[in-house]
């Protein structure tokens, strides 16, 4: 081919033609292959240079490599533009529906109620300074009941009616107060801990009892315990537990372990403390508790000279129902997912 | 407890503002749990005895009852069932009025009916409307009605079981005139005649008997006793019967002390004797039924036999009736274990029993016997004769010493020396107060008090829990004793949740039928059995946590919700010979996955996931690797089950659920269950993670994969590989596993990735080439193996 100025004049015109009609990165790419590359129609007119006479020789050199550097240039520009093109309509060529969100994207199980109000009650003891204590459900009648104050034939047995192992002298605790017991006979005071766990009482089941359910057991024992600490106490976990805007209520009770007992309610969420279907009087009982009796203390091996303390009891079961407004008791062991997964 | 405020208004002036005044009870103690005010809002009803019932021509709903009230006769269509003739009940008369309603004589079906009988939610006296209100046969024909049913407010409380002195109106009557600072009456006493004489009453068994006072009334006449008693004792949920049984019910209700009364004549050589009843004693009681009784039980006899369950049930044969003229009053305080054996033995509660169980004070018998004989002598005609009161160890009065600083200090409020002294004694304690302390004796009725702390209880629930001030206790604690179990619990609980398991909570108590459905193989072989089961799919402790978790799946599958996974942290019961506890209580980790029919081939790769999820949580919460073994246990199938080990020891299972099992639970489709020691996985101490240096050279990647053929556990081959693997070769991960017909029956191809190391060096491609190679040859030789590398 010979080559001259005029020819390098019609690659230049249909170079610029062919860039600004090319629509994609693709084509761009052929394009420059085709124009710059090693067999490119460009590189062959440059390679020609050397056949034209030496005064043309330098103009036409000039004018392909001008040629070479603005191809090289509309390349690039073309290119751009093609990207701004292609990011102005993104919200159209990629457009998502956002709001289809499938079940199996992300798969995750639920905690069981009573995991998520332990794990509560555990961090609001916690940052009183309580540790966790766990006891055998298998007890013995000592620790179950005669070292609580409860001896043979004592009425309050009829409270907590057991069930018996066919094992001889062996029964299935019927509350996790016994682990006070086992703990003061291995620890001396200061004692705080929290001792949570399945009980089990030997009695028909209905909305609102179950023969099997779980309790949180508290015990302090230190030098110079008061009511007004234990009142403190159950007031500062009722209101964390349930909101500050709570009240509490402590009426006269009776345990055999605690001298003198009491009764804690909290005032009802629902109709704060009016009174409605839901509540007593607008109270709501959560647990039960008192002074650690001295004969308790000396059954843990503890001077009650020395010290004194508080314990406390309640139904992690009662306290779940009403945290998470449930209204059968029944429905927490039941596995139901349908109830499961509402937590 | 059910109490009158007509009867409490004897001792104490009610407070009328009821709210009030059931709140300061419940506070202090005494739960006040329903008061029904009994509005007498009628006029015109009268008591008329039924004396026949024949059917309405054309109604199946409704029958004509022919009453009288004494004079005449009149039909009264009813539609009431629970009616027969000699009934008493209340009869509205045509002209009388319920509330804002004339009743009048109608005509139903032709039949003129005059007035109607009424139910007790009629008359405002209940809540009972299935039927006529049946009085008892106290209730003359003719007595308005208004008598029998005055005004009054009831109230139901629970007394707590330390305080059996509050199961009487006068105990209620004290708590009240203390908690509002109001004087308390106590009932006019005409003293009796005291003869006392051993020769009326004895005691052989001491052991059951702390004392027995007797007292001997002649000359009763036995009749129905006066309308304001009959309404006292109905108002309470008392039948009035006679004069004096009604007397004995009587001063029950008012004083706590229950009483019984014998015919005098009737009983053999006219005195009584206390004592064990013999081996098989037959007595036939009040009740109508005859009773046999063990040794244990005490009894109240005459030279011949037993008159009465002492302190629960009287018998007929010495019961009093129109005929008696001689009673023979007792009050005796028995002892309550005894009096709470034998009433469990003989299923048999009466208010008698309740209140023995719960231990009176021997103190109450003499004033009652006192009280029910001049209610006697008052209403009856009946004159006191001689007694007997043995009591051969008389109670002896508690004297506590408190001082006032401890009070204030246990209580952690001040309360005012005089206030705390005024509600001692307005509760019966004689206090003796010398500077700061006081020197306490708790009233006689009052077993309940012998400490310091009782006392301080006392002031407590009176002066009122309110008033105590919120504090936190604090003082410089050791640090010591971290507890980590639960927190261990957390972290597995937060892995399965994020894996998409449900936690679930199942019953300990189980069937022992299918207590050992699926078990561990170092469980126990056998459940520990209840010996008092409320239900009989409850009566053993479970020993494993999955039977109990398929039964969730299979419920959960009957509610269209298949294909679940579940997990449960919990405790299984292993019954262990010859150690100081009779049961090993393992903490167990169960995990469950449901397969659907549908999807059925995927139950291999679900057992995968179920395996790699207890390595996750080994690894992760324990910082322990589980290797696992092709294996078999008890309800697992036998070629998918796997035995998993931690630091070489076995610590649990998991497998497909044997399909023999799923059938017996009524599930479809295939079930994937582990099972595992927790303790064995995650250790007693919180694992924490140790950084190692990352590498400073880049590793090289090889992909492997090898088709054999027969049932080669793939650890064999991962055993082989790392032998040859050598120093450089890291880690092997197993990538996939490929059967089909172009392997040929029987083949599977398994692809395992390779990852190369060196810490001081760059890998040459040919360095691992090399290595490679001779794992290749390897395979091929031990496992006649096809390998592609
Ligand atoms: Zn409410």
């Amino acid at each position: 081919m010979s080559v001259n100025v005029g020819n390098l004049d019609a690659i230049a015109v249909d170079a610029r033609q062919r860039i600004s009609a090319a629509a994609d990165e693709a084509t761009l790419n052929q394009l420059r292959i085709d124009l710059l590359g090693k067999k490119g129609v460009l590189t062959g007119a440059l390679r020609g240079l050397g056949s034209l006479p030496a005064d043309q020789r330098s103009a036409a050199g000039a004018r392909a490599n001008a040629l070479k550097t603005e191809i090289d240039q509309r390349l690039n520009a073309r290119r751009q533009e093609l990207e701004q093109n292609r990011l102005q309509g993104l919200a159209d060529s990629e457009w998502v529906d956002v709001t289809f969100i499938p079940e199996a994207a992300v798969s995750r199980g639920h905690l069981h109620p009573l995991t998520q109000a332990l794990t509560e009650i555990t961090a609001i003891f916690s940052r009183l300074g309580y540790e966790v204590a766990l006891g055998p459900e298998v007890e013995d009648d000592y620790h179950n009941f005669q070292a609580l104050n409860i001896p043979e034939g004592h009425p309050a047995r009829d409270e907590w009616d057991s069930f018996y192992l066919a094992q001889g002298g062996w029964l299935l605790r019927t509350h996790t107060s016994p682990v006070q017991i086992r703990f003061m006979e291995a620890h001396q005071p200061p004692i705080r801990i929290i001792a949570p766990g399945p009980v089990y009482r030997h009695e028909a089941t209905d909305a609102g009892h179950e023969s099997q359910f779980h309790q949180v057991e508290g015990l302090l024992v230190e030098e110079d315990i008061r009511m007004s600490d234990l009142v403190g106490t159950i007031e500062y976990f009722s209101r964390s537990m349930f909101g500050a805007e709570r009240r509490i209520r402590i009426s006269g009770d009776h345990f055999p372990f605690t001298e003198p007992s009491i009764g804690a309610a909290v005032s009802c969420g629902i109709c704060q403390g009016t009174g409605c279907g839901s509540c007593k009087g607008g109270w709501l009982e959560i647990m039960g508790a008192g002074m650690v009796h001295p004969q308790v203390l000396r059954n843990g091996r503890i001077d009650p000279e020395r010290y004194s303390g508080f314990a406390f009891g309640m139904g992690l079961d009662r306290i779940a129902m009403l945290k998470y407004n449930i209204a059968d008791i029944r429905r927490l062991r039941e596995s139901d997912v349908r109830f499961l997964r509402q937590f | 407890m059910v109490v009158s405020g007509n009867w409490l208004n004897e001792y104490v002036d009610v407070p009328k503002d009821l709210t009030a005044l059931s709140e300061r009870l419940t506070l202090s103690g005494t739960e006040v749990e329903r008061i029904q005010v009994q509005e007498v809002d009628f006029d015109g009803v009268v008591v008329a005895e039924i004396k026949s019932l024949r059917p309405l021509t054309g109604s199946t709903k409704n029958q004509i009852a022919t009453v009288t009230t004494g004079d005449g006769i009149a039909d009264v269509v009813t539609g009431a069932w629970n009616i027969v003739p000699g009934n008493r009940v209340p009869y509205a008369i045509p002209g009388s009025r319920l509330g804002d309603r004339r009743i009048e004589t109608k005509i139903f079906l032709g039949v003129a009916s005059a007035g109607m009988l009424c139910s007790a939610v009629e008359l405002g006296l209940g809540d009972d409307a299935a039927g006529i209100l049946v009085l008892d046969e106290g209730a003359e024909p003719g007595t308005n009605v208004r008598d029998l049913y005055p005004p009054d407010t009831i109230f139901h409380l629970e007394v707590k079981s330390n305080r059996p002195d509050l199961l009487a109106h006068l105990g209620i009557a004290r708590e009240i005139a203390t908690l509002f600072r109001i004087p308390l009456r106590r009932p006019a006493m005409r003293d009796s005649a005291r003869g006392t004489t051993g020769r009326l009453a004895t005691i052989e068994a001491p052991e059951g008997c702390r004392r027995f006072v007797g007292k001997l009334i002649t000359g009763v006449r036995v009749g129905p006793s006066p309308v304001w008693m009959q309404a006292r004792l109905r108002a309470v949920g008392i039948r009035p019967i006679s004069n004096v049984v009604d007397i004995t019910n009587y001063v029950m209700l008012e004083s706590g002390q229950p009483m019984h009364a014998f015919d005098h004549s009737r009983l053999a050589q006219g005195r009584v004797i206390v004592r064990r009843a013999r081996q098989g004693e037959q007595l036939e009681c009040l009740d109508g039924q005859t009773r046999v009784l063990s040794s244990e039980a005490m009894v109240v006899a005459d030279s011949e036999r037993a008159q009465a369950v002492a302190g629960i049930i009287g018998g007929t044969a010495s019961s009093v009736t129109t005929r008696t003229t001689d009673v023979l009053l007792e009050a005796a305080t028995w002892e309550p274990r005894r009096i709470r054996a034998t009433a469990r033995a003989l299923g048999l509660r009466t208010e008698a029993s309740l209140r023995f169980e719960k231990g009176l004070s021997p103190a109450l018998s003499l004033p009652a016997v006192d009280r029910a004989a001049s209610l006697l002598k008052e209403l009856a005609g009946g004159n006191a004769s001689t007694g007997a009161d043995v009591y051969p160890d008389p109670l002896r009065p508690a004297r506590i010493v408190l001082t006032l600083e401890r009070l204030n200090r246990v209580l952690g409020v001040e309360v005012p020396t005089p206030q705390a002294e005024d509600i001692l004694k307005r509760l019966g304690f004689v206090v003796d107060r010398s500077n700061s302390q006081l020197t306490v004796t708790p009233p006689e009725f009052r077993l309940d008090c012998a400490l310091p702390e009782d006392v301080i209880e006392e002031v407590g629930r009176i002066y009122g829990y309110g008033h105590i001030p919120s504090t936190l206790p604090g003082s410089r604690r050791p640090l010591r004793d971290i507890y980590r179990a639960q927190d261990a619990d957390e972290r597995v609980r937060e892995i399965l949740v994020g894996l998409g398991f449900d936690e679930a909570v199942t019953y300990p108590l189980t069937d022992r039928r299918h207590a050992l459905d699926v078990r561990l193989p170092a469980a126990a072989s056998t459940p520990a059995l209840i010996q008092n089961p409320v239900a009989e799919d409850r009566d053993a402790l479970r020993v494993s946590l999955v039977p109990g978790l398929l039964q969730a799946l299979a419920l959960n599958a009957r509610l269209d919700q298949p294909g679940l996974g579940l997990f449960e942290i919990g405790t299984g019961f292993w019954p262990q010979a010859a150690s100081t506890a009779p049961i090993r209580e393992v903490r167990l980790l169960g995990i469950v996955r449901h397969v659907p029919p549908a999807l059925a081939g995927n139950a291999p790769a679900e057992l995968r996931a179920v395996e790699a999820a207890v390595r996750l949580v080994a690894e992760r919460v324990g910082g322990r690797t589980v290797d696992v073994r092709q294996s078999e246990g008890l309800g697992f199938h036998p070629g998918r089950t796997a035995a998993m080990l931690a630091q070489g020891t076995e610590v649990g299972m998991a497998g497909e659920v044997h399909p023999a099992v799923l059938t017996g639970l009524d599930l479809a489709g295939r079930a994937i269950a582990a099972e595992i020691i927790l303790t064995g996985v995650v250790g007693d101490e919180s694992y924490t993670p140790k950084q190692s240096p990352v590498p400073r050279y880049p590793g090289v990647r090889r992909d492997l994969t090898v088709v054999i053929r027969g049932k080669i556990p793939s650890n064999d081959l991962v055993q082989v590989i790392r032998q040859l693997g050598g120093y450089t070769l890291r880690d092997i991960s197993m990538l996939s596993e490929y059967q089909g017909p172009q392997l040929g029956a029987g083949a599977r191809s398994l692809s395992f990735r390779l990852q190369y190391q060196a810490d001081d060096r760059t890998l040459t491609n040919e360095e691992v080439s090399t290595v490679q190679q001779r794992i290749i040859d390897g395979l091929k030789q031990r496992f006649d193996a096809e390998v592609r590398s």
